[in-house]
């Protein structure tokens, strides 16, 4: 019985190949696979020579939260993909939108309503010029506080609800367009600075919106103690030309597996602060193996309202007091769940549930090993 | 060209079998590397921080200097790393280095804090 590669082939094509031919070219093909390795060995070999290489990564956060906000039960689904391109030793393009929907249920109808939104969060290209300086151009997180440019992805938040004072100074997208050089750099042994200034220009076309203003922030990290602090400072070069301030804070003592985190930002829009404690249970001494998976978190928070109101901000003075219980079935994966009791006196108080899982995942892009 | 298919498949199936094998090794052989490299690369600067002195033989100094600068690693990376979220888990080396990266521009970690806990990351 014939291959089936000859039986496909008729006769006339058969007695085209000759003996001569066949042969020759069955040698030709063990060469290429005998020279084939070789070849790759040798620039295996000239790879060797050189630094690892980074590779692209895409990577995204997930989140399914169900909130009930006064009895009102709100479902909202995230997806929030982040792209990192580095080229070159010292250039980055980082990109990271959101696409997200709540969905709530509408009076008299079956079933929850919402539609998609999407928002570019940053698409910035960097440049590390020097141990001191990295330039960004392009669309960037607004570096005011810490909780806008580093807590805010739903798989690092401990709570899923956003601080009251977030919209303070961020804008109204949370990123600005323009311009920004950053760094951090040591000042003395076990002293860091670290240093934000941005110009950002004014767009309106959704989902790039952002506000023509320009800021600064800045930071000191004594990786010793794990104390972070530090201000941040904003001018708005458009409507009424106000300023904003606020002040950071982080600790997370070495000996134990807690994180404190504050902030304090005061616009003439209205000013407030947040406090927040995350303590996880793996020193706990009883049944170890199930609590040290579990996170409790507490936050308390207080909004005062300002001269001139804001759409995203509380048009009243505000309280609001949070506890979570967060599990932790992997470090990308968990599950989240929190209680909340808003006061607030003249528009009503109210109960805030959540419960919901969120998912980290990264994978290069290219020649790389998966996660 | 009568012999340009025959030829032509022997090349893609000569292709694909090395480059299955030789991606493999290949990552092996990246990984091997990368303790070479970082005995070569960021050891000076990260050595430097430490007051470790980087030799190029395998002497008993040579093998403590690269524990103290794994645990300077390791303590930076949980240091850093804890500012914003869990500690995540290791990356593979070439992903480690763009996400050293993005965490420099992202958290504004120093210049040196990046070289050592890439170290780390890729022992």
């Amino acid at each position: 019985m014939r291959p089936k590669f000859f039986s496909s082939m008729g006769p006339s094509r058969l007695a085209e190949l000759s003996i001569e031919k066949v042969f020759s070219r069955v040698i030709a093909a063990l060469a290429v696979l005998c020279l084939a390795p070789a070849l790759f060995g040798q620039s295996q070999t000239d790879d060797s020579q050189q630094p690892i290489s980074p590779v692209p990564i895409l990577s995204a956060g997930l989140a399914y939260n169900s909130f009930f906000d006064g009895g009102t039960q709100n479902v909202h689904p995230l997806v929030s993909p982040v792209v990192l391109i580095p080229f070159g030793q010292n250039w980055l393009i980082e990109s990271r939108d959101t696409f997200e929907i709540n969905l709530a249920p509408v009076p008299g109808m079956i079933g929850y309503k919402g539609y998609l939104q999407k928002e570019v969060d940053y698409l910035q290209l960097d440049y590390i010029a020097n141990a001191h300086l990295t330039v960004t151009v392009g669309r960037f997180l607004t570096p005011f506080g810490v909780f806008n440019e580093r807590l805010y992805p739903v798989w690092i938040r401990d709570l899923q609800t956003d601080p009251l004072i977030l919209p303070i100074a961020t804008g109204p997208s949370g990123a600005g367009t323009g311009a920004m050089l950053r760094g951090g750099f040591d000042v003395a042994r076990g002293v860091e600075v670290n240093y934000a200034t941005y110009f950002s220009t004014l767009s309106t076309d959704t989902p790039l919106d952002s506000q023509r203003l320009a800021g600064m922030r800045a930071g000191i990290f004594l990786p010793g103690p794990r104390l972070e602090f530090g201000g941040s400072f904003q001018h708005l070069l458009q409507d009424d030309r106000t300023n904003a301030f606020g002040f950071h804070a982080a600790w997370q003592p070495p000996a134990l597996p807690l994180d404190i985190r504050a902030e304090y930002a005061r616009s003439h829009n209205g000013s407030g602060y947040w406090i927040e404690s995350a303590y996880r249970l793996s020193q706990a001494p009883v049944w170890h193996d199930a609590l040290r998976h579990v996170q409790a978190v507490g936050r308390m928070q207080q909004y005062f309202a300002g001269i001139v109101p804001n759409a995203n901000l509380p048009t009243v003075n505000t309280r609001l007091f949070e506890f979570g219980l967060n599990y932790y079935f992997r470090d990308d994966l968990r599950f989240v769940s929190s209680y909340g009791r808003q006061f607030a006196p003249q528009a009503g108080n109210m109960n805030i549930w959540n419960i919901g899982i969120t998912y980290r995942f990264a994978i290069p892009v290219g020649h790389g090993d998966i996660q | 060209m009568k012999s340009g298919p025959l030829l032509l498949a022997a090349l893609i199936l000569a292709a694909g079998l090395s480059t299955l094998p030789g991606f493999v090794s290949a990552q092996q052989g990246t990984q091997q590397e990368t303790k070479v490299a970082s005995a070569n690369d960021p050891a000076p600067a990260a050595a430097g921080a430490t007051g470790a002195a980087a030799s190029s033989h395998s002497t008993p100094s040579k093998l403590q200097d690269e524990d103290a600068l794994r645990i300077e690693g390791e303590k930076r990376f949980h240091a850093n790393c804890g500012r914003c979220h869990q500690a995540p888990h290791k990356f593979p080396p070439r992903m480690m280095a763009t996400i050293v990266r993005h965490m420099r521009v992202r958290a504004t970690i120093t210049d040196e804090d990046m070289r050592v806990i890439l170290h780390y990351m890729r022992q």
